[in-house]
């Protein structure tokens, strides 16, 4: 999808887009040429030191020469940029278990870019792979990155993935369709680091009996950052079960947006959906629009949701001042000890680590 | 170490003190006794720096500084230490995390090196272990989802881990077993020595068998309306308050 037809979507569709206008977008001369100067100028280096898999994409090309991916099944990545890329795990329990990481870089251009870049998952039936998915940009220049990730999982297929973007000088804005057959189960946990204008909207559809899925999430938001999480997670099926946290820490004047529905389907018997929404608002023009709505047709169902905002507890504050911690060693650690609940969950060592090396550097510019 | 001078202290501008004198050195103990409101939980957090507590008239000295000007932090790491009548909860944080970070303020302060995470788990194990309290405490997070008598014990690990040149315990006892209490007076009669002063404030003689005070003091209504020696104690205890509440006619 170009960013002009995005743009004229969202307009049309007001409800989806409530709290999130593309309109800023329309008025910089965005351009899609791919291969500008700055590919040369791009660099990306995979997290781990041992990182055994790894493709890097610079501004949405994948670069062949730049990734690893020998060890991979053969097929494993296929596509271009026009049609978009598949990575695929075919035939019954293929399985890969060291991480891939998706390096996604924005290189520096001469001019204001746009790039979309299309993904699509497969896991074939007992499936496991777990895909770390990162993206920076290197750009003064703004960049408008869209990403339209489908993913299929088939039955038993299991896919852990996560997700690290931002900040970003302009907009990010990124689609993921799941579907979830029988006894498949995807996992996901996305930490955005702040940006102009970043959207993250994940539609679940678990489509067949035991289907699970799991999305946690952390948006840190300053400056006059905008970070937009909107999921669907549809039950479409009896026996499934979905579990989503999201948590958001915001300051200066700086705005986030959740919009999360869980909607269950008249078939979908005995569904068990759990949202709960947190946020922190560090600065009086910190903003949080928070909109959870179920929406449920089946009679017999375990569903909640809950949302909380405020400020940091008071009492919290003294009792770590009255220990000797400086006011701002106090903020940073309870909002560490906010965020810290999710991340703890994030299994991938190396992984987890850097997500927590991420957030700190985001405390100490922010808390 | 702490001079008290004609104190008065409003919440809301509402005065809650109201010309409170107490001197303590160092090396003693004393005792705050009083009936429910009479101020004695307001005036330890006056003394520990908390905000909306606001100083009407008077002064306070510690080690000759004048801690009204101080933030909490830069009394904490002065050496004031207040356990709390209801300690905080605070999810997400660890026990460890959380003590580390406040021992090595305290630390810096002093101009000692600071602890590193392995120093820091011997030093908590030890200390952990003379209060009774689990290695499984120390890794979760801070007092949640602590029973009220575990709460009280932490308070006390981190007094003795911080090493305070003044404990202000506010009630402390309340709370524990009988068992309990005799580790944790246990715990702060370890702490007792010429260089540090202590102020327990206290509903309960039975403490003070334990902890065997120099002074005792009578708070009613926002003043000291009596002091005396450990005989004061027994007196009240005997007696209650009736005779210490000034007559409203
Ligand atoms: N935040 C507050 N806002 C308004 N009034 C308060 C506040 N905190 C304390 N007070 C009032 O101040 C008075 C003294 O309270 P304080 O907690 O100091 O009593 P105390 O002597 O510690 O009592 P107890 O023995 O029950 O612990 C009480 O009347 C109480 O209601
Ligand atoms: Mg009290």
């Amino acid at each position: 999808m170009t960013l002009a037809s995005l743009i004229e979507r969202s307009q049309k569709n007001s409800e989806a887009w409530k709290y999130t206008s593309l309109a800023a977008l329309a008025k910089v001369p965005y351009q899609s040429n791919i291969e500008g100067y700055g590919m040369l100028r791009a660099s990306a280096k995979p997290l781990g030191k041992e990182q055994p898999h790894y493709l890097v994409f610079i501004n949405g090309v994948w670069q062949k020469d730049q990734s690893q991916f020998a060890d991979l099944p053969s097929g494993f990545i296929e596509g271009d940029t026009v049609h978009g890329y598949r990575l695929k795990l075919a035939g019954q329990t293929c399985l890969v278990t060291a991480p891939v990481e998706l390096i996604f870089i924005n290189a520096p251009e001469k001019q204001a870019l746009e790039v979309t870049t299309k993904i699509h998952i497969e896991l074939g039936c007992s499936g496991r792979l777990t895909l770390m998915e990162r993206h920076e940009s290197q750009s003064e220049h703004p960049v408008a990155h869209m990403v339209e990730t489908t993913i299929e999982l088939a039955s038993q297929a299991k896919l852990v993935h996560g997700k690290i973007a931002g900040p970003f000088a302009a907009a990010h804005l990124a689609t993921t369709e799941v579907s979830v057959a029988e006894g498949a189960y995807y996992d996901n946990f996305t930490l955005l680091c702040g940006g102009k204008l970043v959207r993250n909207e994940v539609n679940v559809t678990l489509s067949n009996e035991l289907a699970q899925c799991v999305l946690n999430g952390v948006m840190l938001a300053q400056g006059d950052d905008h970070i937009d999480t909107t999921t669907c997670m549809k039950h479409a099926a009896p026996n499934c079960s979905s579990r989503e946290v999201y948590k958001s820490v915001i300051t200066d004047k700086a705005r986030a947006v959740f919009k999360g529905k869980i909607l269950v389907e008249k078939a979908a018997q005995k569904s068990d959906g759990h949202q709960l929404c947190r946020a922190l608002l560090l600065s009086d023009q910190a903003e949080m629009d928070a909109k959870p709505e179920l929406e449920i047709y089946a009679d017999d169902v375990k569903c909640s949701h809950g949302c909380s905002v405020g400020d940091l507890d008071a009492d919290a504050l003294f009792y770590l001042r009255a220990r000797g911690l400086s006011e701002a060693q106090a903020r940073a650690l309870l909002v560490r000890g906010f965020i810290d609940e999710i991340v703890d969950e994030i299994r991938v060592d190396d992984w987890r680590q850097y997500c927590r090396q991420r957030i700190e550097e985001w405390l100490n510019d922010c808390v | 170490m702490l001079k008290i001078r004609n104190l008065h202290a409003a919440i809301d501008g509402r005065e809650i003190l109201k010309g409170l004198d107490l001197t303590v050195k160092a090396g003693e103990v004393h005792a705050l006794m009083g009936p429910n409101g009479s101020g004695k939980s307001t005036l330890s957090y006056v003394l520990a720096g908390r905000q909306g507590y606001e100083v009407t008239q008077g002064s306070v000295l510690f080690n000759d500084q004048n801690l009204l000007e101080m933030k909490p932090e830069e009394r904490a790491v002065a050496g004031i230490f207040l356990a709390f009548q209801y300690p905080v909860e605070i999810p997400g944080v660890s026990n460890m995390n959380f003590l580390k970070s406040s021992l090595n303020a305290v630390r810096t302060a002093r101009g000692e090196s600071t602890f590193d995470a392995m120093q820091m788990l011997k030093l908590l194990r030890s200390k952990a272990k003379q209060l009774g309290m689990t290695e499984d405490m120390m890794k979760r997070a801070v007092n949640v989802g602590f029973s009220g008598g575990e709460k009280k014990r932490n308070e006390v690990l981190q007094m003795a881990v911080l090493e305070p040149a003044l404990c202000i315990l506010d009630e402390t006892d309340s709370g524990l077993d009988i068992d309990a209490l005799k580790i944790v007076a246990d715990g702060v009669n370890a702490l007792r020595s010429p260089s540090r002063a202590m102020l327990v404030i206290t509903h309960y003689q039975r403490l003070l068998n334990y902890i065997q005070p120099d002074h005792v003091h009578v708070l009613v209504q926002g003043k000291i309306q009596r002091s005396g020696g450990p005989r004061l104690a027994l007196e009240l205890e005997a007696k209650g308050y009736a005779d210490f509440i000034p007559d409203a006619a």
